[in-house]
């Protein structure tokens, strides 16, 4: 089987603002044809990771690679990337805009594309609108047009869900994985774990500069231990202290139990069963969520440079 | 190149075609029309008929030689070109009064109820005269000249010459104001100096000069709060995927540039249609266009360059308000300049200031439509500076707009912006 190419190498790599290190030694590869999450608490350097592939930003050190490319220019043709802080022409009209960033990106007429694109998100009727009279969500939809546009090979979306409603939201997943099944590869961040578990063939979680999270959600999963339980009881009540279990989190209807290393599952279940009538019992490995929450939970801390 | 051109229309289109800067373009010659009428309006009064009234407390015929001064000067003369509009002066002599003051403050309230125009007072020491004049009419220096004509009559009287020999002897002399005169280039031939008509010769460049400062304002000022707008709306970091902040930079000035020309082009256009109209089109200085423009060019490129950096380290366009004095004062400064070159355009330092690269193009384009003109090295000297400075302006605004396109926070300080150039 011949391996495939890497679309994006991280080797070492580290950006400095002043005194604040946003990434600190990073090293990544995002292989070609995947959809790639970055996910980490605000301030953990995800979109200086984001910028530094789409050559808005270059390293202090270590290098990048972008299909085996250093950095030379814009990569506009290669490249399109959504920003977190969006923002249009808001006195521009639809059609006229995208069209302006097509030619940009891509340095040819894209309205045929622009045109597909538009009646696959519901906005065809809005193409002769001026952008300020849309609503966040339609511009987030036209945005999400003038980086898809142009075709480009990779697809770099800093958190694409955020603002928008349950049905785009719906919308815009199935075109990102109609946009990967053509081949192109998407690195999108978010702070949805159910939309990185999803959607994501491999995740890097970014802590305070450093990687401490990457590869598959099995991969990941499987580094941690069963030590989770999840339980249902018939009355809801409180718990009450249990053997065994370190901590317990109330998520309504059902209790998360983390259990210590020399803990048996057992034990707690016949404790549980000796105080209520268990409506279910199950015993996980921890959700990303939790594993998200166990690396930055405790210290999580909102760092000022991006 | 694609890319700068493809901002630079984007751009272009996105100024020429706002209401504001339409607007704008009609503004201009309604405000120069406007003030042209208002000072129709204000000379309505003037030709009419004033009373002077005359204090003479010599007893040896002052009033009576200043009023027949004033009689043989409001004949016109026969070498007048075009004067200012004065009003007649009508002198009356009053008889001097026992208690001067209250005779002064009589006639003070006289002046302030616009019955009277002035009041002369004459006596051993001299002359004076009382008046509601904010000192910028010509009232001071007409009644010094009746004045001194007045008393001149009177000693020449004194002197046993005859009243019809004193006046032929006052009489004035005719003097023509003429342009220089020039040799043909081509064929050596000396061709005489034309004699001057109508409005003083540095109107024209005077004029023109001007409009370049007002193109060169309309051209990079915009930028500014343009620029921090976009900021604000976060447009930059989706554009920065596609261009460089070079070329980002680069298409923003050359559209910059390109609303300049239209403007330029729009007001020297219709300044020809003027002049043809008045039958004029010989004031049209033609020879001065191409500098106009080299100036234009050069100057635009160099400020509105700055005014891409500034806006690009704002925050908000209020900040960005807060830092229009970096582009202003450049801008602006050669206006105050204007004066004392009109006077002296040869002097050193009409030179030095005309060499001086923010204020060579108002300057220079300004020295060099003056009679007289300029050596043929000044003004290569002074493009070339500016083209220097231009592309050291550029340099060094590149680098903030590099740094500041991204930041946020709080808009640095005039320090931080050095750093930001000296770093990077």
């Amino acid at each position: 089987m011949i391996p495939r190419m890497q679309a994006v190498e991280f080797t070492g790599v580290t950006k400095t603002f002043r005194n604040v290190t946003a990434v600190d030694r990073l090293s990544l590869a995002v292989e070609e044809g995947s959809i790639h999450g970055f996910i980490g608490p605000n301030g953990s350097g995800k979109t200086t990771t984001m910028r530094m592939i789409a050559n808005i930003l270059h390293p202090d050190s270590g290098t990048v690679r972008v299909f085996g490319e250093a950095p030379a220019g814009t990569r506009s043709g290669t490249i399109g990337y959504l920003p977190e802080e969006r923002g249009v022409y808001r006195k521009m009209k639809v059609h006229a805009l995208l069209e302006f960033y097509g030619e940009l990106r891509g340095g040819r007429d894209v309205s045929p594309e622009i045109d597909r694109w538009l009646a696959r998100l519901g906005l065809g009727h809005c193409a002769e609108q001026k952008l300020e009279t849309l609503s966040k969500g339609m511009s987030q939809k036209v945005q999400f047009i003038a980086c898809v546009a142009p075709e480009p090979k990779l697809l770099i979306l800093d958190e694409p869900f955020t603002g928008l409603d349950p049905v785009s939201a719906d919308a815009l997943r199935a075109a990102i994985l109609e946009i990967r099944r053509r081949g192109t590869t998407v690195i999108l961040s978010t702070h949805d774990m159910a939309v990185a578990e999803t959607m994501c063939d491999s995740i890097l979680m970014i802590f305070r500069g450093k990687k401490v999270l990457d590869g598959t959600l099995a991969s990941i999963q499987a580094s941690y231990s069963s030590d989770t339980i999840r339980v249902e009881l018939e009355n809801g009540g409180a718990l009450g202290p249990l053997p065994g279990i370190e901590s317990v989190k109330d998520l309504g209807k059902v209790k998360e139990l983390r259990m210590a290393p020399e803990c048996d599952p057992q034990q707690v279940l016949q404790a549980l069963a000796a105080r209520a009538r268990i409506v279910s019992f199950a015993v996980m490995k921890p959700s990303l969520r939790d594993i998200f929450v166990r690396i930055a939970g405790p210290q999580q801390e909102e760092v000022a440079v991006a | 190149m694609r890319k700068i051109l493809l901002i630079a229309k984007r751009d272009y289109l996105q100024v020429v075609l706002s209401r504001g800067y339409l607007a704008g373009l009609v503004v201009l010659p309604l405000l120069i029309g406007g003030s042209f009428g208002v000072m129709a309006l204000a000379n309505r009064g003037v030709g009419r008929t004033e009373r002077v009234a005359i204090i003479d407390h010599t007893g040896g015929g002052a009033a009576a030689a200043i009023l027949e001064a004033a009689r043989q000067t409001s004949q016109p003369a026969a070498s007048a070109s075009i004067q200012p509009p004065v009003s007649q002066y009508k002198f009356e002599e009053v008889k001097p009064e026992a208690d001067e003051n209250a005779q002064l403050l009589s006639l003070s309230n006289e002046i302030r109820a616009g019955r009277v125009a002035l009041v002369l007072v004459i006596d051993s020491e001299g002359a004076r005269y009382y008046s509601n004049s904010a000192g910028f009419d010509q009232s001071g220096a007409r009644v010094r000249d009746l004045v001194n004509a007045g008393l001149r009559r009177v000693r020449l009287a004194q002197l046993g010459i005859d009243d019809a020999r004193i006046s032929e002897a006052l009489r004035d002399v005719p003097v023509t104001a003429m342009n220089l005169v020039k040799q043909d280039p081509g064929t050596g031939k000396i061709i005489p100096g034309e004699k001057r008509t109508g409005a003083p010769v540095g109107v024209v460049p005077y004029f023109l000069a001007i409009l370049l400062m007002v193109v060169v304002m309309v051209g990079s000022a915009p930028n500014l709060g343009a620029i921090a707008e976009d900021k604000m709306q976060r447009v930059f970091e989706m554009l920065l995927c596609a261009a460089t902040p070079f070329e980002l930079m680069a298409g923003k000035v050359l559209a910059s540039i390109g609303a300049s020309l239209t403007t330029s082009a729009f007001y020297i256009a219709g300044g020809m249609m003027v002049l043809t109209g008045l039958a004029t089109f010989q004031l049209a200085p033609l020879e001065l266009l191409p500098w106009f423009f080299a100036y234009a060019i050069a100057a635009v490129a160099m400020l509105g360059a700055w005014s891409v950096a500034l806006g690009s380290a704002c925050a908000t366009p209020q900040d960005a308000q807060h830092l229009a004095y970096l582009l202003i004062v450049p801008v602006m400064a050669p206006i105050f300049l204007m004066q004392p070159i009109l006077q002296q355009p040869n002097s050193v330092l009409a030179t030095a200031l005309s060499l001086f690269p923010p204020f060579t193009p108002v300057l220079m384009l300004l020295r060099q439509g003056l009679p007289g003109g300029v050596p043929w090295w000044e003004p290569w000297l002074g493009l070339a500076g500016v083209l220097a400075c231009a592309l050291a302006v550029i340099w060094a605004a590149s680098r903030i707009f590099r740094v500041g396109i991204l930041s946020q926070g709080k808009t640095p300080k005039l320090p931080e912006l050095m750093q930001w150039v000296l770093a990077g």
